[in-house]
């Protein structure tokens, strides 16, 4: 799951990460689609850049 | 001592602190960060739980969600007269009972005191599969920053000393220090290159304007970069639990208090002597 803050500056950025993977599956640039959710600083970006959602790989296993 | 304002909004504010000392710009950057209290879930109770992430993950992923926080509502535990048991004036309850599938978000999270409602209600906590369970009862309390960052109400919350940008008379105009500028503060004049009105603040003082400067030439660079320590621009961000406002004056209160008590001590203490 995505982490509900910032690791950095506790922004809560989870709130964002739907429309974020659907824009970027969409091919959207994920700069465009940062900058228009508002995550100014580059700690809040890499949160959202470089996740990888793992939950449904773990699902199987339970 | 001023503030003046050049943005006020309930999640953020922007201001200058003038007249003031860089140790009482510190102290109140630091009384926002650390001594501000807000609501934070603490102990979860969980009934049932077959998601994929374990009861802690789950427990700890609660406590990061910001609650609404009414702070003449609550008060700490440790102050309060249940004595630290847990009562409806030192504690809000929250319940949770979700079945897959599902994406479990922050909205589900019941609140029995609507006015401590999480902030938002899109926080998903976690994704659950056909036949997988969570039950739980989660009580928040009152806390401050300095015993979890999850009772820290302010996300970015610091300051940087005034910028001050001195040109002498010795500037040709050559250009290279505003081409040099990462900010774009500095723009090229007839005579000399000038700071661009309102673009002073923006001024990181990285002085990558002076070795260009040193580096067209001049043995002595005529631009100088230097800084006012007694005017602070400030940033102050709040993750919504409180407003900034509020977040502000209670830090100045608490602050004054302080200093107060510290008086009142230090003249016990003369007086004894």
């Amino acid at each position: 799951m995505i982490p509900v803050r910032c690791f950095t500056c506790g922004k809560v950025i989870s709130t964002e990460w739907e429309e974020y993977k659907k824009r970027r599956d969409a091919g959207e640039d994920p700069r465009v689609i940062l900058d228009d959710l508002g995550l100014e600083r580059y700690c809040c970006r890499r949160m959202l850049l470089t996740h990888k959602e793992i939950i449904d790989d773990l699902n199987p296993y339970q | 001592m001023d503030i003046a304002f050049s943005r006020l909004e309930s999640e953020v504010a922007k201001f200058v602190l003038s007249e003031s000392i860089p140790a009482f710009a510190n102290s109140f950057r630091r009384t926002m960060i650390s001594d501000v209290p807000k609501l934070a879930i603490e102990d979860v109770i969980i009934y049932d739980n077959n998601s994929a992430l374990f009861d802690e993950m789950l427990a700890h992923r609660l406590g990061l969600i910001p609650l609404k926080t009414n702070l003449s509502e609550y008060k700490k535990k440790s102050e309060c007269s249940c004595g630290g048991e847990g009562c409806s004036l030192c504690e809000s309850v929250y319940t949770l009972s979700a079945e897959g599938p599902c994406l479990v978000k922050s909205s589900d999270l019941i609140a029995q005191n609507p006015d401590a409602a999480p902030v938002t209600g899109e926080i998903p906590i976690v994704k659950l599969e056909k036949g997988q369970k969570v039950v739980l009862e989660a009580h928040a309390e009152i806390n401050t920053g300095l015993e979890h960052a999850k009772w820290q109400s302010t996300l970015a919350c610091g300051y940087k000393t005034y910028p001050v940008i001195t040109i002498g008379d010795n500037c040709d105009a050559c250009g290279h220090c505003a081409d040099e500028c990462a900010r774009h503060v500095l723009k090229l004049a007839k005579k000399s290159v000038e700071v661009i009105d309102g673009k002073l603040i923006d001024c990181s003082m990285c002085k990558l304007c002076e070795k260009a400067c040193v580096g067209s030439g001049w043995e002595d660079a005529a631009i100088r970069i230097s800084s006012d320590n007694t005017k602070f621009v400030f940033v102050v961000e709040s993750d919504g639990s409180l407003p900034v406002k509020e977040i502000m004056t209670y830090a100045l209160t608490d602050l004054k208090d302080k200093s107060d008590s510290l008086v009142d001590v230090l003249t016990n203490i003369s007086g004894a002597l």
